[in-house]
Parts: C-alpha cells; structure tokens; sequence
C-alpha cells in the first residue's frame, strides 16, 4: 500500500510529529464541544445554577471523622417524640400512627374498642343511676330479643348482671352450643355483650312510646313467660296466638291510654295523644284482620266478651275508620272498645 | 579557481538540500491528509474522539476546563461572552491539561490501526 511506503520512508520522528498532530487536532474537538455547551448554558442561564455559596458548602461538608455519621450524628439517637393533637399526650414517634388512630376513632379497630367502651359505660351507669340514657340504650336495642321487665326489677337484674359478666357469659354460651362456637371474633363478643345488655338493663321501659310501637308494628312481640323476652318473629308466627299479641300490646301500650271504669268517661272526647297509636293499633289491626281471616271469628268473640265488659262509652269517631268492621280489636293497643265497632258488625 | 568551484559545488548542495526539505514538506502535507482520511473514512477518528472523551471525564480534565471557563465568563461578563473567546481562551489550556497517560494510549491506538491498515 502507497501509505505504508510512505510511513516506512518518514522517520521516526516525523512519524511522531504526524501523530502529535492527529493527537492535538481530536483534543481540540472535544474542546471545542465543551465550549460549546459553555457558551450555551451562559446564554441560557444556567452556568452558575449549581454552585452554593461557601458558607453553606462550609456548613454541610462532608464529615469524614471516625464514629460519627458523614452529618456528624453519633450512630445511637434517642426517640423523636411527638404530641397528640387530640389528647395532647407526648408520644414517641413510631407509636403516633396507631394511637392517633384509636384516639380519633378512625381506622380498623377503633370502632370496635369505642362500642365496647361504650357498653361498659352504659353498664356502670346503670348500676350508679337505676337507669340509663335513652339515647344510648337504642343502640342496644338492635339485637334479637328485649326483655321485658321495668325498673322495679332492675335489682334483681343487677344481681343477674354481676353474675352475667362478658366473660361469663361468653363461656356459658360455648358450653350451650348455640352459634358462639367456633372462633370467637370481636363481633360475636361485641354482639353478645349487646345482647347482655337489654337482659341486665330492664328492657324496652325505657324505649319511648314511637319505638315500642314501630317494634310491635313489626314483629310478633309476645313476650315469652319464660325468657321475658319479646318474639321477634313475624305477626304470623306460629308459636304465638293473636290474643297473645293483643294483650302484648295492651300491656305495652295501654298504661297511657286505658282509664278506670269507675270514671265519667265523655264519649266524645279523647286526648290527642291517644288518636295517633290507636291509629296505628288499629292499622296494625286491620293489616292482620286481611291476613288471618281464619282467627278472627274465635277472637271476635273473645274480644267482644272481654272488651264490652270493659268498655263502655269511649267512643272515637276515628275508629269508624276501620272497614272491616271486626270487632277484632283495638284491643292490641289501646284496650279501649267501644260499641262503635261493635255497631258495626 | 578552487574556491570558486567549491563555492559552487556548495551551491549546488544548497539548492539540491533546498528542493528536497521543501519536496519533505509537500511529502509531510500529502502524509498527513492521507491518514486523516483514512481514520475518518474507517471511522476510526470518531472511536478515538469518543474513547477520548470517556478518558478525559474519568480523570476530571472535564470538570477543571469548565472551572476554568466559569472565570473566564465571570472575567469577560456574562453577557458579552462569545464563542470565540471562549475557545481562544481554553483550546491552549486544554491542550496542556490532558494527563501524558490519555496522549498515550491515544498514539498507541492511532499507530496500531496506522500498522493494520498496511
């Protein structure tokens, strides 16, 4: 090849010279590209964007001493604490999630631990006041069964109470059987610690007059003799005869509203209070009237006995209402018959 | 007579010495084009322009040359800095900074595909 002859016929030194130069020219093209981007982050702006000034350079150099960390913190560090916005506690920083938690309420366990807590608080001011707020006491009320008996027992059901503790009360109802076998979740306690609750407390007493007839409007509401509990069931429950539900209501409902024979009774005037729930007893009346024609004959006639003997002369020109015209009852709720229905037959 | 032949006969070496550094000349001029064009036709000049750019960052010639630019700008003033001072200023300097180590592994490579091309 021509460049190998001409290589061979150079001499060393020129040879070197050539490549000195081919050195040289390729350095200077890397320049000239640094440059280049020089010139351009000066246009832009951007040269002296990276550079601090030197006190702050001077104040976080790198620590290169031996025990101690490049900020210069001693490896060991004590806890960072923290205070809670709601309770106002010092706490340490890695327990202020879970605690911030609880303390607000939010989060998974929470609600479970506050409705216990709640439970407990219901409880003790029973055992302190003989009675317990009414707002409280619907939450406890959303169970199956209510019991039955008012103040007057209270005594006795505290006894009961000390006796029927959360714990005792689990252990009992694994050794029944009934459905608290298996694992025992923070439900099932929780529900039967609600379920105690209606037991010890004394029942529906203390739900006003609207509860307990939304209640008996809905479900069969005999109260058991043995149990002392309200049926839950439907109005067309087996184990239950309408007579039965009838003198429920009579008994649940008609304290305010029946009054003594002996009185003048005005036959034309009522208190306004009564018209709403006999209404509603009549409502509910009617509704089973429709759908137990086959009861109704045999209750016709024990109604009729039962309430001429009682009633006379309360007359309500609302109970004209009723088209059926059975004289099967008013008798759920109110126990006061009138000849009216009767009039009707 | 002699001294006038001598003088000559020196003349004569004189000239001959002449046409030959500037036949040299022409010869070095030709020589050189012709290997620049060979490493650029291979592409041989753009493996050794970015072989020797990896080089000069691994050992900070980078970083230094654009220090040295910063006080330049800050010398001459932002707004009034232009390439061409830019390059007047550096290109000299940056010569001079390249490590003797990176010049030499580059000759290495230049003569080693000088010797494959033969």
């Amino acid at each position: 090849m021509a460049l190998s002859c001409d290589i061979e016929s150079l001499n060393i030194d020129d040879l070197k010279e050539e490549l000195a130069f081919i050195v040289n020219d390729i350095i200077d093209d890397v320049t000239l590209g640094l440059c280049f981007e020089v010139h351009r982050s000066c246009k832009l702006g951007t040269l002296f964007l990276g550079d601090t000034d030197p006190q702050s350079q001077r104040e976080h150099a790198i620590v290169d001493e031996p025990g101690v960390d490049v900020f210069g913190n001693p490896p060991a560090r004590k806890q960072l604490e923290c205070v809670c916005p709601n309770c106002q506690r010092n706490l340490a920083a890695s327990r202020f999630a879970p605690h911030l938690e609880k303390c607000m309420g939010m989060g998974r366990n929470s609600s479970r631990i506050a409705s216990r807590r709640s439970q407990k608080a219901l409880k003790d001011r029973i055992e302190a006041d003989g009675k317990p707020d009414s707002g409280d006491s619907e939450d406890d009320y959303n169970d199956a069964d209510w019991s039955l008996y008012p103040d007057k027992k209270v005594k006795r059901l505290k006894k009961e109470k000390r006796s029927n503790s959360p714990r005792r009360h689990k252990t009992s109802r694994l050794k029944n059987g009934s459905q608290y076998t298996g694992d025992m979740t923070a439900e099932s306690t929780i529900k039967q610690e609600r379920a105690d609750t209606p037991d010890s407390i004394g029942g529906y007493e203390y739900m006003s007059l609207e509860e307990k007839k939304t209640l008996l409007m809905s479900t069969c509401g005999v109260i058991s003799g043995h149990t002392k509990k309200m049926c839950t069931r439907s109005h067309k429950c087996p184990q239950h005869t309408d007579s039965q539900r009838r003198h429920v209501r009579q008994f649940l409902l008609g304290t305010g509203l029946c009054t003594d024979d002996d009185d003048p009774v005005d036959i034309d005037t009522y208190v306004d209070g009564d018209s709403q729930s006999l209404r509603e007893t009549l409502q509910w009346e009617a509704a089973s009237n429709t759908s137990s024609p086959t009861d109704s004959t045999s209750t016709n006639n024990s109604t009729s006995n039962s309430s001429s003997k009682k009633r006379h002369g309360k007359k309500s020109s609302k109970k004209r209402k009723n088209p059926k015209g059975h004289s099967y009852h008013s008798g759920s709720g109110s126990g006061c018959q009138t000849h009216g229905l009767y009039d009707l037959d | 007579m002699i001294s006038l032949n001598s003088n000559i006969l020196m003349n004569n070496c004189l000239c001959m010495s002449f046409f030959s550094l500037h036949d040299r000349k022409v010869k070095d001029a030709q020589m050189r084009a012709t290997i620049n064009s060979k490493l650029v036709e291979t592409g041989e000049r753009e493996r050794l322009k970015e072989l020797l750019r990896t080089r000069l960052v691994e050992c900070g010639w980078r970083d230094q040359l654009k220090q040295h630019c910063k006080e330049v700008v800050r010398q001459k003033g932002l707004e009034h800095i232009t390439v061409d001072d830019l390059v007047a200023e550096i290109t000299p300097k940056g010569r001079a900074l390249v490590p003797d180590m990176v010049k030499k592994e580059l000759l290495q490579r230049i003569r080693t595909f000088l010797a494959q091309q033969s």
